[in-house]
């Protein structure tokens, strides 16, 4: 063993030192001939003979020497290396060539690369919570799935799946929502839950400062502790180093900072506080309200399908036993992976068939192009073979050449793809990325640069064998009585007409596929439908509770508000709305009672979004009246109490027939809540873009719901965003100590609530445009060696007298001609490929005519350039080169 | 030299080991002239192998090697037998006896044994 390691060194030394050795035996043979040389004089043969004898004697020096290099050093290297300067030169004898391969190759590459990159960060490891896989959400339903912001569950039931589960280690509760937080005088509003002392250590995440909450802290009255995340931390406490044990204002009450935590912690959704969850007994055994939220985590061994069949036995055994709350209702259980990636999955489905067709055309322009570079080199193979080299060494040299293609575009690949990836982060506005769990983890990692060098490198494999195979068919006999020269025999015109027509056929195909998957997402990212986001500034207003505690001060201050913003010159409408569409923040949600016809059981009785407005809301939005009329000055504090039906609500609950003069009251039958008359109907218009469900909506009127926080609208003729010191200005006016928070346009809301559909489109856009780089590359590549081929052809041409505007005019009908064939196979295969995608991935309608021709029309001015340019360049040369040219 | 014997694979290191051990230091062509004359120039030598071996025992540390200058003053690379490839020749030879003697008591035994 250490033999061969010493050998192997040794030789590895000698490898390093060919030409010192080669000089040292060179010596040692000249020794060795003069030592025999003088014994032969010795014993009496002529100077001449003596030398003669000796060298006769020695035999064929260099067989010798190379026999002695064989066995001191490593032949295999010697010749690996002997191919790959081979290589090297022949790369570097037609550069064009090289250059359009290596950049098919990293944009092919490169493109897969930064989709693997990003699905690594966003989708395989985007939450760093402790064995994920084993982590459920617990809910119960009344049969239907409304969403994820409807997964709820009532503390009582939850309380017995606790106690009779052995299918859980562990389950913790949360409830999120907003807190008012209070700071010198002004109020904040910040998203947070309120959760179990095991919440933290259930998902498995500690705190970057501090410590986590204690089971003492469920108890009502102790429970007076807050943990922070980094975000609340970094902003609102300028990174305090010292801030836990200090105290923050929540609701009213002083709450002591206990913990800070790590930057990526983001559990549900991006939060700003926790706060323990105190229930009192009463409320820990209430089954009436699904108000909780609840996350389990699985037991080792246990899958979610044994927990689910478990969980319908305890939701039958819990609606026998108590069926004035729990009649019809399931208890359901959810993976967790499942629900974060419900939305994001189809997106990254659709952009990972972009890439593939990037990598497709990529590989369709490799094999297009090194099959044309085959037949040209055809000769060039057969005087090779004719002396004298074998077909498996010939095939090594394709191989070695090739694989080195792959490497080198691997290489290049890889450096854009770094650059790509810092350009991507760097490109996105926060605003959006803060939505996007992971998006901080984007980076090229090793697991990313793996994938591409073997990517590289079996993309060189494979066409490497395929040229290699295609050498068997080559009769070299044949290839070299073919003299070769200019125009070649029909044959060999028509597989390269051919190749042209294929390729630009299968640059369409490609094109199409990549500009439905980019419409897609176009079509996603404006899903939101029913109101009109354009020219409409928004903010938002919270009146702290100390200096407006009555809804007649929070009312007048509202109205002058509104009065103030409305007289601004260009202002066209304001409004206030307790919720706005595209807030990604779905609505309070409600139950309610239709006057005669109460509802048998409290769990039966329906539900609705409730949304607060101002009366010109609608016309703000621009979301229209369906029926009846929407608010008026009328519709005050003392007038009689009315509301406003969406669509849906309106079909749900009176199908058939008109809403418009029905009551109805929030909340169970039982309920004390005043009857509302209903005076109008509205179209429906979109709360969350994640949540594809259209829920039914009641609209009450602000003066008639006091509330202590708003989101004001107003409408402008143009350039919403320049009206924000106006608003501002106007909002000070009516009391200078009121913040005003959270001002941009609409518009930009929306954007920001969908960022991540719309990175998503920026890189199809990306995508799309590397597709058109390839195609054209491809095209271009393969016409423009025809053209330049066909040198000596028109040297015979000039010769016998033809003018250089004919034989350009020849060359360019002869490329309309050749992807003409190829736009006539293309076209009907990409429509029926365009079906058979928009019939499978979801967001992709078949491909419009427009769209179609004018992506054909652009490959014909690919191939003209192709055609043109070196045509021009060929017609410039003297006829005497041409002739001579190959 | 038609008839001469070939050297027998594997033995061709042997014998330069012994020779260097009998002679000390010597340069290739004299070794190649001691083997053919111990062998009572029956042996021939290609002398095309007898540098590659020279070589791979140099590689394996039983030899080692010098330019010096011979008897007749000339230029030669001079071989020497390192304590390695001593220890080498002893085991080499060693082994061969055996197989030398377990094939001299094959060969003569005439009746087949029970």
């Amino acid at each position: 063993m250490t033999d061969h390691m010493w050998e192997l060194l040794h030789r590895l030394r000698s490898f390093f030192r060919r030409e010192e050795l080669d000089r040292d035996f060179d010596a040692e043979m000249a020794s060795h001939l003069e030592l025999a040389t003088a014994e032969n004089l010795e014993r009496g043969l002529g100077p001449a003979e003596a030398r003669r004898q000796a060298f006769l004697r020695f035999g064929g020096s260099q067989q010798a020497r190379e026999e002695h290099r064989e066995a001191r050093s490593l032949p295999f290297l010697e010749t690996l290396l002997q191919d790959i300067r081979h290589s090297l030169r022949m790369l570097g004898k037609s550069p064009g060539f090289t250059a359009i391969v290596v950049l098919t190759l990293a944009l092919g590459i490169g493109a897969n690369t930064a989709i693997f990159s990003m699905a690594n960060a966003l989708l395989l490891h985007p939450y760093r919570y402790h064995n994920l896989e084993s982590l459920a959400l617990l809910w119960e339903s009344r049969g239907i799935d409304e969403g994820p912001d409807a997964r709820s569950i009532s503390p009582g039931d939850l309380a017995d799946l606790r106690a009779s589960s052995q299918w859980f280690d562990d389950i913790s509760t949360y409830q999120c929502g907003d807190f008012n937080l209070s700071s010198e005088g002004r109020v904040d509003v910040a998203p947070g839950c309120r959760v179990s002392a095991n919440f933290f250590s259930l998902l498995g995440v500690g705190p970057a400062e501090g410590r986590l909450f204690s089971v003492n802290e469920e108890q009502p009255g102790s429970d007076q502790s807050v943990i922070l995340s980094h975000g609340f931390w970094q902003s609102r406490l300028a990174s305090d180093l010292h801030a836990v044990g200090k105290t923050i204002r929540l609701n009213g009450r002083n709450y002591t900072v206990a913990g800070i935590m790590p930057p990526d912690f983001a559990y549900p959704v991006p939060m700003e506080l926790w706060v323990p969850l105190a229930l009192t007994p009463a409320e820990k055994s209430d089954r009436s309200q699904l108000s909780f939220a609840a996350i389990g985590r699985l037991k080792p061994g246990v899958t979610v399908a044994q927990t689910a069949a478990a969980l319908n036995n305890l939701s039958r055994r819990l609606s026998e036993l108590y069926p004035q709350t729990n009649a019809g209702r399931i208890l359901n259980v959810l993976p967790l992976r499942k629900e974060l990636y419900l939305y994001t999955l189809p997106l990254f489905a659709l952009l990972q068939a972009a890439a593939v067709f990037v990598l497709l055309l990529a590989c369709a322009n490799l094999a297009n192009l090194l099959f044309a570079r085959m037949i040209a080199r055809q000769r060039e193979l057969a005087v090779r073979s004719a002396l004298g080299a074998n077909r498996t060494r010939l095939g090594r040299l394709l191989l070695s050449e090739l694989s080195l293609l792959a490497l080198l575009g691997g290489v290049v690949a890889i450096t854009a793809s770094f650059s790509s990836v810092r350009v991507l982060r760097n490109s996105i506005s926060p605003d959006w990325t803060k939505w996007v769990p992971g998006w901080d983890g984007i980076r090229v990692d090793s697991a990313v640069l793996f994938f591409t060098i073997l990517l590289s490198l079996f993309l060189g494999l494979v066409f490497g064998l395929l040229t290699a195979l295609h050498l068997r068919h080559i009769s070299l006999n044949t290839v070299l009585k073919e003299t070769g020269r200019g125009s070649a025999s029909p044959a060999r015109a028509r597989l390269r007409n051919g190749l042209v027509s294929a390729q630009v056929a299968f640059a369409l195909i490609l094109l199409v596929c990549a500009s439905l998957t980019m419409q897609g997402f176009n079509r996603l990212a404006n899903a939101y439908q029913g109101f009109q986001p354009d020219q409409v500034l928004k903010f938002e207003v919270a009146l702290p509770e100390t200096a407006y505690p009555d809804s007649v001060k929070r009312a007048n201050f509202f109205e002058a508000a509104l009065g103030g913003v409305a007289s601004l010159p260009g202002v066209s409408g304001t409004a206030l709305t307790s919720n706005l569409p595209a807030s990604n923040v779905d609505n309070e949600k409600t139950l309610f009672t239709i006057e005669g016809r109460p509802a048998l059981q409290p769990s039966e009785a329906p539900a609705a979004d409730l949304q607060t407005i101002s009366r010109d809301y609608f016309s703000v939005l621009k979301i229209p009246l369906m029926a009846g009329r929407f608010f008026t000055e009328a519709d005050t504090a003392t007038a009689a109490r009315v509301a406003i039906v969406s669509r849906t609500m309106a079909s749900r609950f009176w199908p058939g027939s008109d809403p418009v003069g029905q009551r109805l009251k929030l909340g169970a039958a039982d309920s004390t809540e005043p009857w509302l008359r209903v005076v109008g109907v509205v179209g429906d218009a979109r709360q969350n873009w994640w949540n594809p469900a259209t829920f039914p909506v009641v609209y009450r009127p602000y003066l008639q719901s006091s509330r202590s926080s708003f989101r004001f609208v107003l409408r402008v003729a143009s350039n919403p965003a320049g009206y924000a010191s106006a608003a501002r200005a106007a909002i000070a006016q009516v009391d200078p100590e009121i913040p005003v928070t959270e001002l941009k346009t609409l518009e930009t809301e929306v954007q920001d609530s969908i960022a991540i559909v719309h990175i998503m489109g920026i890189l199809m856009a990306v995508f799309g445009i590397v597709a058109l780089l390839l195609s054209s590359l491809g095209v271009y590549g393969i016409l423009s060696e025809n053209v330049a081929e066909r040198t000596h052809e028109f040297g015979i041409r000039f010769a016998l007298g033809a003018n250089p505007r004919d034989v350009l005019r020849l060359v360019l009908r002869h490329a309309f001609l050749v992807s003409g064939v190829g736009l006539a196979i293309g076209l009907p295969i990409s429509f029926a490929v365009s079906r058979a995608i928009a019939a499978f991935v979801f967001g992709i309608v078949s491909v419009s005519l427009p769209v179609l021709l004018s992506l054909a029309g652009l490959l014909v001015l690919v191939a003209f350039i192709a055609a043109y340019f070196p045509a021009r360049r060929a017609l410039r040369v003297d006829p005497m080169v041409a002739l001579r040219y190959e | 030299m038609g008839d001469k014997a070939d050297v027998w694979q594997g033995t061709l290191a042997l014998m330069i080991l012994k020779t260097l051990e009998t002679l000390g230091p010597l340069h290739g062509y004299g070794i190649a002239r001691r083997i053919e004359q111990t062998s009572g120039d029956l042996l021939s030598l290609n002398y095309g192998t007898l540098y590659p071996a020279l070589l791979k025992l140099e590689q394996e540390g039983s030899i080692e090697s010098a330019w010096g200058v011979s008897d007749n003053n000339r230029k030669a690379k001079y071989y020497k037998l390192t304590s390695a490839g001593r220890r080498q020749l002893e085991r080499e030879a060693r082994d061969w006896r055996q197989a030398q003697a377990i094939l001299a008591k094959f060969l003569s035994a005439t009746e087949p044994s029970t």
